[in-house]
């Protein structure tokens, strides 16, 4: 079956079966390797992309319910040369160790400061908490997020609750 | 008589009539404080411990634990008719908890609603039920929570509409609704059957829920088990009415009441989940006694003929449905995002689901829950293994959403169509 | 300096990228001698891989590659080594390729594992980076006609006086340098260093913080299909019945093999091949036997289980009298749960086999699919590409086996298997149960007067090698059989890992009790049994410490000989305000240390936790750790690795145990087997490294598992003023807690 997609602001037509999870479209009709299968179930955060605005978890989006509305992933956020803020402030961290959860983190957090620009520490931490990460950087992760949104919001981040 | 004298009289006794009534309402409104304990006494070790089983059964950690490092601190908000009120620190702080309260003023929250400096307690503290406790195990939660490490959290102010915030009022409440008579076994069932109705009314609470409540917020006992509704979920019938669409065995709900699960019924979601986390941590004869208890009611049920008792993949809508777009709609939906979950029967792991048909959610009569379980899934508490569901609020539009729960209700659970159903979702996400 | 004059006469004439080798044989610039270094051996693994040119190839056009026989793990390796390499060869980092493990192009290192990767690796870089600098300094001498000393270095290009200059591709011509190392370049001191010892930022991160290709998962070969394999519901099961026909026919699939217990699909798409295999399950009828002993006690289990008791420490003599103290400590099983599960891919192309995985030793795998798949190791060549964090032995080596399997199966196009999360979770090859028990005597001054030590492990080590440790090849018709678990000897240690503990200990006896079968299949899990054997010794030292009525630091530092050792211990102490500390009601603090493998890097952590006895919740406030790694090449790869072990620890301490019943595995997915998430990470955690600069490289990744569990538990036991001594401390266990 043929569905349109608008994926990081680009329309596409891909052809799969209607049950395909977003994840398998994105990384492979797509290419796209941001989104990463960590459990296909939902419990990890692995394959976090945004779908209008929300951060979802698209190993359980199937492609058939997404429709008009926009899906961002982190490619569209910034590329290796020409980071976004957030992707900056992780790479000023050096927030990552195997890294394979970091694409998915970006996301969730990017979602966050979309509506919240200056999130307490606890906020933050409660925000992620759908999102897993085995290696143990979530000091990192926390600090990356706190410097991006130091330099999105106005007023300063505010500090550890 | 004269007429000025036939006035002066009218007017004497209409003041009489009005301090008459100010009396009664003072006496129905105002309660006096009670002194702090300046010596807390020293609880017998085996004491505290009946106290924890005893708290377990009431759960009183599923309202007054928010978060699980801060066990009994407060914080959690009930929304009710009248407005949302917060749960208190029931930890022995001295400034923001019961610190320093006696046991008398303990007893006089638990079974009057009465707070130690005199304020009335909003019912949504279910005080009406535990009015019928045993002293002993009043004595035993005084026990229990005057040994928990006290925490400071001042309590959250309540955001009530008017004029319920005028605390007060719940005096005419407490008129029409608290009855202070002890809890009478009933002599024709057995010692576990009784023991079940003490633990279920006075402890558990469970007619708190799933007994419907008045136009003034108290229960409405003529429609005792009928159902009721608790943070925006429908709670199911436990009597005749049950939506159950399977039968309950004792043994099944005995393990539900547990685990928060049990065989061909579906998982504990919403309010039920903190039920089932507490009542594990009860002595396990005492949920046994309630499962007897609430299956005695369950019992009553008449069998019904529903699809669950065939479950496996929903089928396609008829060609001829007279919903045919929407129902093809939520048939897509369903076997695109659920199938591949709730098709596969629930196993150990949580990829595996129990098949819809058997979902009472589905049978109740209104579609709260169903709608609370697409969008929010069932999550496990912090850090413990337990069955997980994602939640897909983010995922489905509302479009999707109503045709989802149309389709289900009749594919899934066979019954009629739920009347407000679009209302629902739409009011529904917040 | 002689003249360099090629021999044509012994000019060797392998081409390799149009680089041609040059064997110098006349006049070498220094004696090649028996290419001994200072200890009899050359340096790191040089000693198995002596020729330069497997380490560093430099092109006519001054691009330089280095080569590792060590993997990318997400563990900064690669960034460490290029910057190790830079230092030495004194070229810009950003202007070095590096090439990891590939069996077709660089050294074979074993497994990168063990923490083993700067000692090895790192040493073996560094020294043949110097060489190559100093052939080519001599050689631009002689081009030059000037002294060494005369000349300038920067980035790869010598300058003459004169304005006279030439890079290192001009000077060497494309020739290779294939010359033995001997370990006796000069190193650059270090006090001149400008790249190795810096925060260098990693390589790797750019790419995986955009979404560029960066894993095995991420590969897409031209034609590549997609396959999934249908596992037994338990490796006791039996297959009854598998109706393929019906599978074989659903949209998209291209192939349904059978081998004995052995099913898997081949699909033209990824989604295509995760249904067909669903339907493959639910085609397949199973005979599940009783086979587990179950995880209802775990500890009485390891008990019951045959162990050979293998001394490995007798010390001084029993003392008698004093004041006794006994503890038994248990471990559950674990999982390395690795947040992707594993993947690779295979090609069979005209009896090649070219496999992509992210096992950790690319050499050891191919023999082990060479005796699997029943060809010439010639015939295959695995290529190390990044996966997701392992922390051990994971599956990788088993999904390259599937790959190179269904590849057999499938000749001509790449095969992509990747496992699912309940296979990862449930066939990955498992962290031990394991069990201490311990003794020991308090002398009247307050020390340990002896000291008895058991602990009780299966295998820690079941890594390929041998066909029979693949689990495709344990289900095939021609079925093989894993090798007997073998115990790793000390000082590395397998389930006896830093089981003797660092201390001074006159009267000590430390008795590994090995035992070849478990339930489970077992291997490495990221500090294999110095997890286990830390958490005891660091619980019971406390313990002892209360018993002699001491402080815990005091306690310890009564016990240290090593400089090293006291240096990190009074740092942490120190910057964690040990002696200042106040308990807090529901607060407790707690210390732990040790030195890895008691020959690798010194952690010592302390750290406070808040617990709530009613819910079982365990909140870690604050963990400060102090190490010393020896020569710091990558400051903040050290403090990753530090602070990445100690959450991983903490995960493990707090929530982690795998159940089973008496048929199947329980816990196949997060659900079942919770991992730490961000509400339970420390508010503040700090690592301060104590650099030693000239001492050798000592690795970090698997330091600071063991000190972590200790710090946690003996923190616990002061805030809930009990101790437990059981892992993991979860929420069950803590409010039942006595």
């Amino acid at each position: 079956m043929s569905f349109e997609l608008q994926v990081n602001g680009k329309r596409h037509t891909v052809d799969t079966d209607p049950d395909t999870p977003l994840l398998y479209v994105l990384r492979n009709e797509l290419a796209l390797n941001g989104a990463k299968f960590g459990c296909g179930l939902g419990q990890c955060g692995a394959c976090t992309v945004m779908l209008d605005g929300a951060p979802v978890m698209s190993c359980i989006v199937p492609v058939s319910v997404v429709g008009a509305r926009p899906v961002r992933t982190v490619e569209g956020l910034g590329t290796a040369a020409q980071p976004g803020v957030l992707q900056q402030a992780f790479i000023d961290e050096q927030a990552a160790q195997c890294g394979y959860c970091i694409a998915g983190m970006i996301m969730r957090a990017q979602a966050l400061l979309d509506q919240h620009p200056a999130p307490t520490d606890e906020q933050i931490r409660r925000h992620m908490m759908p999102n897993l990460c085995r290696c143990g950087t979530h000091m990192r992760i926390l600090r990356a997020v706190r410097r991006a949104a130091g330099r999105l919001g106005k007023g300063q981040a505010k500090g550890p609750a | 008589m004269t007429g000025i004298g036939r006035r002066r009289r009218f007017w004497r006794w209409l003041l009489l009539g009005a301090a008459l009534l100010g009396i009664a309402a003072v006496a129905v409104m105002w309660r006096p404080a009670l002194a702090p304990a300046t010596v807390m006494p020293r609880f017998e070790p085996g004491l505290v411990e009946r106290g924890a089983r005893v708290a377990a059964l009431g759960s009183c950690a599923a309202c007054h634990t928010v978060d699980p490092a801060r066990p009994f601190a407060g914080g959690f908000p009930i929304e009710t008719p009248f407005g949302t009120v917060y749960s208190t620190n029931i930890t022995p702080d001295a400034r923001t908890g019961i610190g320093g309260w006696s046991e008398e003023a303990f007893t006089r929250a638990m079974r009057n609603g009465v707070s130690r400096d005199g304020h009335l307690l909003y019912p949504a503290f279910p005080y009406n039920h535990y009015a019928r406790l045993g002293q002993d195990d009043v004595r035993a939660l005084y026990a229990y929570f005057m040994s928990r490490p006290p925490l400071a959290a001042a309590a959250r102010a309540n955001d009530m509409t008017f004029p319920f915030g005028f605390r007060p009022l719940v005096g005419f409440w407490n008129l029409l609704y608290l009855d202070g008579a002890p809890f009478r076994p009933d002599p024709k069932q057995s010692a576990q059957w009784n023991r079940g109705a003490y633990v279920a009314d006075a402890l558990a609470h469970c007619s708190a829920c799933h007994t419907p409540r008045t136009a003034l917020g108290g229960p409405d006992d003529k429609r005792f088990f009928d159902g009721g509704e608790a943070e925006d979920w429908y709670v199911p019938a436990l009597n005749a009415k049950s939506p159950s669409p399977l039968p309950w065995t004792r043994e099944h709900l005995a393990a539900y009441l547990r685990t928060g699960i049990a065989p061909g019924h579906a998982a504990a979601g919403g309010p039920m989940q903190g039920v089932a986390e507490n009542l594990r941590l009860a002595d396990p004869a005492d949920v046994e006694a309630l499962a007897t208890y609430i299956h005695s009611y369950l019992v009553q049920a008449p069998a019904r003929a529903t699809p669950a008792t065939r479950p496996g993949s929903l089928p396609a809508p008829k060609a001829d449905d007279p919903d045919l777009d929407r129902m093809r709609l939520g048939h897509q939906v369903y076997a695109n995002a659920c199938a591949r979950c709730h098709d596969a029967g629930r196993a150990e792991s949580s990829g595996t689901a129990l098949p819809l048909q058997q979902a009472v959610a589905l049978y109740d009569p209104d579609p709260r829950s169903l709608l609370h379980l697409v969008r929010e899934g069932i999550a496990p508490p912090d850090g413990e293994p337990a069955r997980w569901m994602p939640g897909f609020g983010a995922i489905l539009t509302d479009e999707q959403t109503v045709a989802l729960a149309a389709y289900l209700r009749r594919y899934g659970a066979a019954q009629a169509d739920w009347p407000d159903l679009a209302d629902r979702v739409r009011k529904g996400k917040q | 300096m002689s003249a360099l004059l090629p021999n044509p006469g012994r000019r060797g004439l392998l081409r390799a990228g149009g680089a041609l080798t040059l064997a110098f044989a006349m006049h070498p610039a220094w004696p090649q001698g028996d290419g001994k270094g200072k200890d009899g051996g050359l340096p790191g693994s040089l000693a198995k891989e002596p020729y330069l040119d497997a380490w560093i190839r430099i092109d006519a056009d001054n691009a330089v590659t280095v080569f590792t026989g060590k993997a990318e793990l997400g563990q900064g390796i690669k960034t460490a080594l290029l910057q190790v390499a830079a230092e030495e060869l004194q070229v810009h980092p950003g202007r070095i390729r590096l090439v990891t493990a590939d069996t077709a192009r660089t050294p074979n290192e074993g497994y990168t594992a063990g923490s083993h990767s700067m000692q090895d690796s790192g040493t073996a870089l560094r020294h043949a980076a110097a060489q190559v600098r100093f052939i080519l300094a001599g050689m631009a001498a002689e081009r030059f006609a000037v002294a060494e000393q005369d000349l300038a270095l920067r980035d790869g290009v010598f300058d003459a006086p004169g304005g006279r200059r030439a890079s290192y591709g001009e000077l060497l011509a494309g020739r290779r340098l294939h010359l033995r190392a001997d370990g006796k370049a000069p190193l650059r001191p270090r006090a001149a260093h400008t790249v190795s010892g810096k925060a260098l930022r990693r390589v790797d991160i750019p790419a995986k913080i955009s979404g560029g290709s960066a894993y095995v998962q991420d590969l897409r070969l031209p034609g590549m299909v997609h396959a999934r394999v249908v596992r037994p519901p338990s490796q006791a099961a039996q297959l009854l019945s598998a109706d393929t026909a019906g599978v074989a026919r659903l949209p998209g699939v291209l192939k349904v093999v059978r081998d004995g217990r052995y099913l898997a699909v081949i699909a033209d798409g990824e989604y295509r091949a995760v249904k067909a295999a669903t339907a493959l399950a639910r085609a397949a009828r199973w005979n599940l036997p009783a086979s587990l002993p179950g995880t209802r006690d775990v500890p009485a289990e390891v008990r019951a289980r045959p162990a050979q008791a293998m001394p490995i420490l007798e010390r001084g003599a029993n003392q008698p009298g004093g004041r006794t103290v006994s503890a038994t400590y248990t471990r559950p099983w674990q999982l390395h749960a690795s947040i992707g599960p594993s993947c690779a891919l295979a090609q069979l192309v005209d009896g090649q086999y070219t496999v992509w995985t992210h096992s950790q030793g690319v050499y050891p795998l191919r023999e082990a699919l060479a005796e699997l798949l029943g060809v010439d190791k010639k015939t295959i060549r695995c290529i190390h590409v990044e996966g997701s964090g392992c922390y051990g032995h994971n599956a990788a080596d088993d999904v390259a086996a599937d790959a190179a399997l269904l590849a057999r199966s499938y000749p001509g196009r790449p095969v992509r298997v990747q496992w699912m999360r309940e296979e990862e979770h449930a066939w990955e090859p498992i962290g031990p149960a394991m069990l201490v028990e311990a003794h020991a005597t308090l002398g009247a001054d307050g020390r340990i007067a002896s000291w008895d030590y058991a602990v009780t492990s299966p295998s820690h080590n079941n890594r390929p090698g041998k066909a029979g440790n693949l689990l495709a090849a344990t289900h095939l018709a021609r079925a093989f059989t894993p090798p007997p678990g073998k115990p790793i000897p000390q000082p590395e240690g397998g389930g006896d890992r830093n089981a003797i503990p660092y201390y001074a200990l006159p009267n000590a006896r430390v008795i590994h009790r090995f035992q070849q079968d478990a339930p489970l299949r077992t291997s490495a899990l990221r500090s294999l049994g110095a997890y286990c054997n830390v958490f005891a010794i660091e619980s019971f030292m406390d313990e002892l410490a209360q018993a002699a009525h001491a402080d815990p630091v005091a306690f310890r530092l009564r016990h240290l000989d090593d400089p090293r050792a006291i240096d990190v211990v009074e740092l942490a102490a120190a910057k964690f305000g040990w002696n200042s500390y106040k308990a807090a009601a529901r607060r407790g603090r707690g210390f732990a240390f040790a030195r890895y493998k008691n020959l690798a890097a010194y952690c010592a952590i302390a750290l406070e936790v808040e617990v709530a006895r009613e819910t079982g919740f365990v909140r870690i406030l604050r963990a400060v750790a102090a190490v010393d790694c020896g020569e710091i090449v990558n400051p903040d790869g050290v403090r990753n690795q530090i602070e990445g072990g100690i959450i991983q620890s903490a995960s493990w301490t707090l929530l982690e145990q795998v159940r089973f019943d008496e048929r199947r595995v329980q816990t196949v997915d997060w659900a079942g087997y919770p991992i730490l998430r961000f509400n339970q990470v420390p508010r503040q955690l700090e690592v301060h490294l104590i650099d030693r600069p000239g001492a050798p490289y000592l690795g970090t990744g698997e330091a600071s598992q063991g000190p972590a569990a200790a710090a946690l538990a003996n923190a616990v036991a002061q805030a809930a003023g009990v101790r437990v001594r059981d892992l993991p401390l979860d929420r069950a266990r803590m409010r039942a807690a006595k």
